[in-house]
């Protein structure tokens, strides 16, 4: 089995945005979507003795989405390797996913012919082609065209993307190595993008 | 619900589809960019995975290539003024009926007032200046510049007046520390910051030496948060821990240095007590620096901007910096600062420069190289010849050897020494990039002649003649290579050709030079990959087999000499052979042959009684995501992550003044004033601002009332209104205006303040540069004349008070409200009537004289007690 998941290195982060960026104009979204903003709550501290860090957010792809089962029009979907999508053909819009997800993950764009729930979805059309035979990939075809287009693009290699069903995946060994922190455990969705901490602010 | 949702993914693997390989030139890393061709249009593009710099990442303003490429702003054709300057009104010509204008002019100005009555102004390294150069020689003028003072220009000058090659090169991969000067690639270099975060993970120390709590600083073992301007005392009191605890090397200093003694004697004044005074540093921490650098051998000291940006306190740290390293040890040697000298493998940009053409009456009179000699003909030539002698080659022309900027502005105003008549700008908006905007905008306004090759109408292309449009990324085939002054290179290909009518800058110096009389056959190469072909030629040597640029780019892409240290085995290319810690060249031009502190333009010590009026240090100029100098503000896809200009401030200072996050308020210094919105933050020590560069506001209509004078808002929030191009701020010797340390204060900002548009200049261009020595260290300072106007008529019986700015009645010391017609005491805040000047009771409602009798308000009779 494959179970696609993210890990994000805070200790590498810079809060550049280019993610947030990146993500935009790669999947063409409306002015008024984002996939993946990157947050911070600042310099914190008291003069000279500060830190910052910055938290990247994205669709966490989570085991038990909430997301999934609210929708009265079943137009979004969990597929087997974890990924969590919408059909825009099947989406009304009516906004319940976008209430039901304690992340924020998803929204509506207010654009025309925009009108149905969207959210990341891994780059779910370039990853999958990793599992195509070499034979089948496409003419020109380079072992980075199968990561999300975010993690490519991030100066830092701050995000990190793999299966975490295989056990040699660099995010296998990065969750099993690390002490790594999840967004909202408590309300039981399972979420699958991993964050290792700042740690006092140096990478260790 | 849309069932006819399209969707609008692209297939950068379909059919036909065909990769070049191409470079991003939103910033001068030039990150290898991959764009995916299809039909002679762009559809696609990505960080390159193999590119060396960027190994597959891209920054934000990397991933708007497209939003770019095409957008609705860009200028697509030439522009000729239809209506008067400023106006906003053009006419669409053909690119060569510019150009034949153009070279009439020119010429006709040439012939009545002499080729040096044109200059040309330019911006960063995103130009094809070598063309430029090619261009200004031929025609015959010195008076080509760029904001290389700014950035990095002084500092290799004074790196290799002293060393024979700047060592700008750290071979981090091998030291044990990296001192990161007032360098914050977490926001301006991306590419290198993912190198110092590698490495730090593989054990080498950082030391970050930033006034502010940057994206670097919060990853750095040693952060040295400096007073902003003081970096220089810094370096100087290192290098005094370094000499007197004995941390240098011995062996290099006796072998290769001369003039050590007397740097041990001199720089006894600098003791790291006293630089704690200059940087509010703890003498203990500088000497933690001094010894963590010193002992980690090798290390690297990584240039940073700030290194040029500070005016007249900037020189003194190029010198320390570079002897820093010299006495350690960490010249051009494993893990150290690599001296690359000039490319030994192809042809250098100073080759393709002709610097031969130039006669030699005209270099003399290159604007301000009287005045800033080292980074002008004066200090350029000595350079040259000893770079010659050893290298075999001089460093790059453009850029090392040009005219002082903001003097040629002042050229333009004044007519000191000489009428300037007209001005070819290119990838520049000088209004925002260059110091002293209300200077330089009138100086834009009042140019006789004014060309501006650019992407966008910007304020500055607004006042110009023609309008000349130029190829962006994509568009244009690069070879990077810092500045021409490095033995390696990394090149990209054209995605596609030019759209529109758009040319790289090439093409326009090339016709422009050829129209104006230059034979056709000094420029041989019809387009750029002819040139570059040119350059890259003499490779077939070194075995890179290939008959086309464009071949050896999707064949090679780079070129990298084979890696050798101690390249200085038979000397450095100074004058003495020797690295010189007392600089000869220093000395000849008639500059302080030792580093020599000189206080930061504005400061607490040397001027307190502007200190007194403009309490907080303010510092400019650093780079921060998503915009590059004053570039993209129109890009949506970025502008959306910051949409307004912001200043930082400690919450422990706002709370003192008042300002809450968010607010919108007044930086002010002697020069003018900016309005920004309040980040309160403790990311700076409470006594500094930190405003950011480069506002203007693209979406304005540049013909509304409100932007008459400051088209697009470009002197609204523009910090440059603030930074000071004054003679005696400059670096003597190098020629820096001051961008940092300078003296402010802040404040509200309420709706109905209005714009100052006024500015002086003092000094004139007849006096030679200031020669610092410790005796003279406090400059003549004489105080900008500063008047301004009340915006209200002052009632009779009251004065105008120019330094409060409020009308004021001096027998009661009251000071009036314009806004409510009311005058009132400061001190006790009681209102007072503005005829009879009795005091308001607002318990009673009544007014009070000074003996107690009370009166009506409106009738002003007198009342009874106990009762109206």
């Amino acid at each position: 089995m494959t179970r696609y998941a993210m890990v994000i290195d805070k200790r590498r982060c810079i809060g550049c945005q280019s993610c947030t960026v990146a993500c935009r104009t790669w999947n063409n979204l409306p002015m008024d979507i984002i996939y993946n903003p990157v947050v911070s709550e600042g310099v914190q501290g008291k003069w000279p003795n500060v830190h910052q860090t910055f938290t990247p957010l994205l669709c966490n792809h989570c085991q038990n989405p909430p997301c999934v089962i609210c929708c009265p029009c079943k137009a979004t979907f969990q597929d087997d390797d974890g990924i969590v999508w919408v059909d825009p053909n099947k989406c009304m819009g009516c906004k319940f996913c976008v209430q039901n997800c304690p992340y924020g993950a998803r929204d509506v764009s207010a654009a025309p012919e925009e009108g149905f729930a969207r959210k990341c979805t891994f780059c779910k059309d370039r990853v999958r082609t990793a599992e195509l035979p070499p034979d089948q990939r496409p003419e020109g075809w380079k072992p980075e065209d199968a990561l999300p287009y975010c993690v490519n693009t991030c100066h830092q290699k701050a995000r990190i993307f793999g299966d975490l069903d295989d056990p040699d995946s660099e995010v296998s060994k990065l969750v099993n190595g690390n002490t790594t922190t999840r967004l909202f455990t408590e309300l039981g969705t399972d979420p699958q993008v991993y964050y290792i901490e700042e740690n006092g602010g140096s990478v260790k | 619900m849309s069932t006819k949702y399209k969707d609008k993914s692209v297939d950068i693997h379909a059919p036909g589809v065909e990769v070049k390989k191409s470079c991003c030139y939103f910033c001068h890393q030039n990150c290898g960019v991959l764009a995916y061709v299809k039909d002679g249009k762009v559809i696609k593009i990505e960080g390159d995975p193999n590119h060396p710099t960027n190994q597959g990442g891209l920054c934000c303003r990397g991933n708007i290539a497209l939003q770019h490429l095409d957008h609705p702003g860009r200028i697509n054709h030439p522009l000729k003024r239809a209506g008067e300057k400023g106006e906003g009104k053009w006419e669409q010509i053909p690119w060569d009926q510019a150009i034949s204008e153009i070279a009439d002019k020119l010429n006709a100005i040439k012939q009545e007032s002499g080729a040096e009555a044109v200059a040309a102004a330019a911006g960063t390294l995103r130009t094809d200046d070598w063309s430029r150069r090619r261009f200004l020689n031929l025609f015959g003028t010195p008076n080509g510049f760029h904001n290389a003072l700014l950035c990095w220009i002084p500092t290799f000058m004074m790196e290799t007046a002293i060393g024979g090659w700047s060592p700008f090169e750290t071979d981090l991969g091998a030291a044990k520390v990296v001192i990161l000067w007032g360098f914050n690639p977490g926001a301006s270099a991306m590419p290198g910051m993912r190198g110092y975060t590698d490495l730090k993970k593989a054990g080498m120390k950082i030391i970050v030496i930033d006034p502010r709590f940057s994206e670097t600083a919060a990853k750095a073992d040693l952060w040295l948060p400096v007073r902003p301007g003081s970096d220089s005392a810094l370096a100087l009191g290192m290098l005094n821990v370094i000499i007197n605890e004995g941390l240098y090397d011995q062996s290099f200093v006796e072998n290769w240095c001369v003039g050590f003694d007397e740097l041990s004697e001199h720089i006894q004044q600098y003791s790291p007590e006293w630089a704690g005074e200059q940087t509010w540093l703890d003498p203990e921490q500088i000497r933690e620096a001094a010894r963590m650098y010193a002992n980690n051998k090798p290390g690297c000291i990584q240039w940073g901007c700030t290194a040029d940006q500070m005016g007249k306190a900037s020189a003194s740290g190029m010198q320390a910096r570079e002897i820093m390293r010299a006495i350690c040890g960490n010249l051009d040697c494993p893990g150290g600062d690599l001296m690359p000298g000039p490319s030994q493998d192809y042809i250098t940009d100073e080759e393709l420069e002709g610097n031969d053409f130039l006669p030699e009456e005209q270099k003399a009179k290159q604007i301000g190289s009287a005045k800033f000699k080292l980074t002008a003909w004066p200090g350029y030539s000595i350079i040259a010849k000893n770079c010659k002698e050893v290298w075999g080659k001089a460093p790059t022309a453009e850029w090392m050897c040009e005219a002082h900027g903001p003097s040629v502005f002042k050229a333009i105003l004044t007519g000191d020494p000489y009428q300037v008549r007209a001005l070819i700008c290119s990838a520049t908006n000088p209004i925002n990039s260059y110091g002293d905007s209300k200077m330089t905008l009138e100086a834009i306004k009042k140019v006789e002649f004014l060309v501006v090759c650019e992407y966008w109408m910007t304020p500055t292309a607004l006042y110009a003649d023609y309008v000349m449009p130029i190829a962006g990324a994509l568009e244009r085939p690069v070879i990077h290579n810092n500045y021409g002054v490095t033995d390696s290179m990394i090149c990209a290909e054209r995605a596609i050709q030019p759209l529109y009518e758009r040319h790289p800058d090439f093409n326009f110096w090339r016709d422009l030079s050829i129209a104006t009389g230059a034979p056709a056959d000094q420029w041989p190469w019809q387009e750029l990959e002819d040139a570059f072909y040119y350059v890259t030629y003499p490779l077939n040597q070194k075995g890179y087999a290939h008959s086309s640029y464009n071949e050896f780019v999707q064949k090679f892409r780079m070129y990298y000499p084979p890696l050798h240290y101690y390249k200085y085995a038979n000397g450095f290319a100074t004058p003495s052979r020797r690295v010189e810690l007392k600089s000869s060249i220093l000395e000849e031009l008639g500059y302080p042959s030792l580093p020599t502190w000189v206080g930061p333009a504005e400061n607490e010590v040397d001027d307190p009684e502007v200190a007194k009026q403009y309490p907080l240090v303010l510092t400019t100029g650093g780079g921060f995501m998503p915009f590059h100098h004053s570039e993209e503000f129109n890009i949506q896809s970025l502008r959306f992550i910051k949409h307004e200009p912001f200043f930082t401030i400690n919450p422990e200072t706002a709370a003192k003044l008042g300002i809450a996050n968010g607010d919108w308020c007044w930086i002010e210094t002697r020069r003018g004033r900016i309005r920004q919105r309040a980040n309160v933050e403790p990311s700076v020590d409470p006594r500094v601002i930190y405003a950011q560069r480069g506002w203007w506001y693209p979406e304005r209509d540049p013909k509304a009332a409100s932007s008459a004078d400051q088209p697009f808002g470009c002197l609204e929030s523009n910090v440059n209104v603030l930074t000071s191009v004054d003679d005696e701020h400059c670096d003597p010797i190098g020629g820096s205006w001051a961008n940092r340390g300078l003296l402010c204060k802040v404040y509200k900002a309420t709706v109905t303040d209005t714009f100052d548009t006024r500015f002086s200049i003092p000094g004139s261009s007849a006096e030679p540069g200031v020669t610092v020595k410790p005796s003279e260290q406090k400059l003549a300072f004489e105080p900008i004349p500063y008047d301004p106007k009340p915006s209200f008529e002052v009632p009779e019986g009251l004065t105008w008070d120019k330094d409060l700015k409020k009308a004021v009645y001096e027998p009661m010391n009251l000071v009036y409200d314009e806004n409510s017609g009311w005058l009132y005491d400061p001190k006790t805040s009681v209102y007072y009537d503005l005829q009879t000047k009795y005091a308001y009771d607002p318990t009673n409602e009544v007014l009070v004289d000074e003996k107690g009798q009370q009166y009506d308000m409106t009738t002003k009779q007198p009342v009874e007690k106990g009762g109206k």
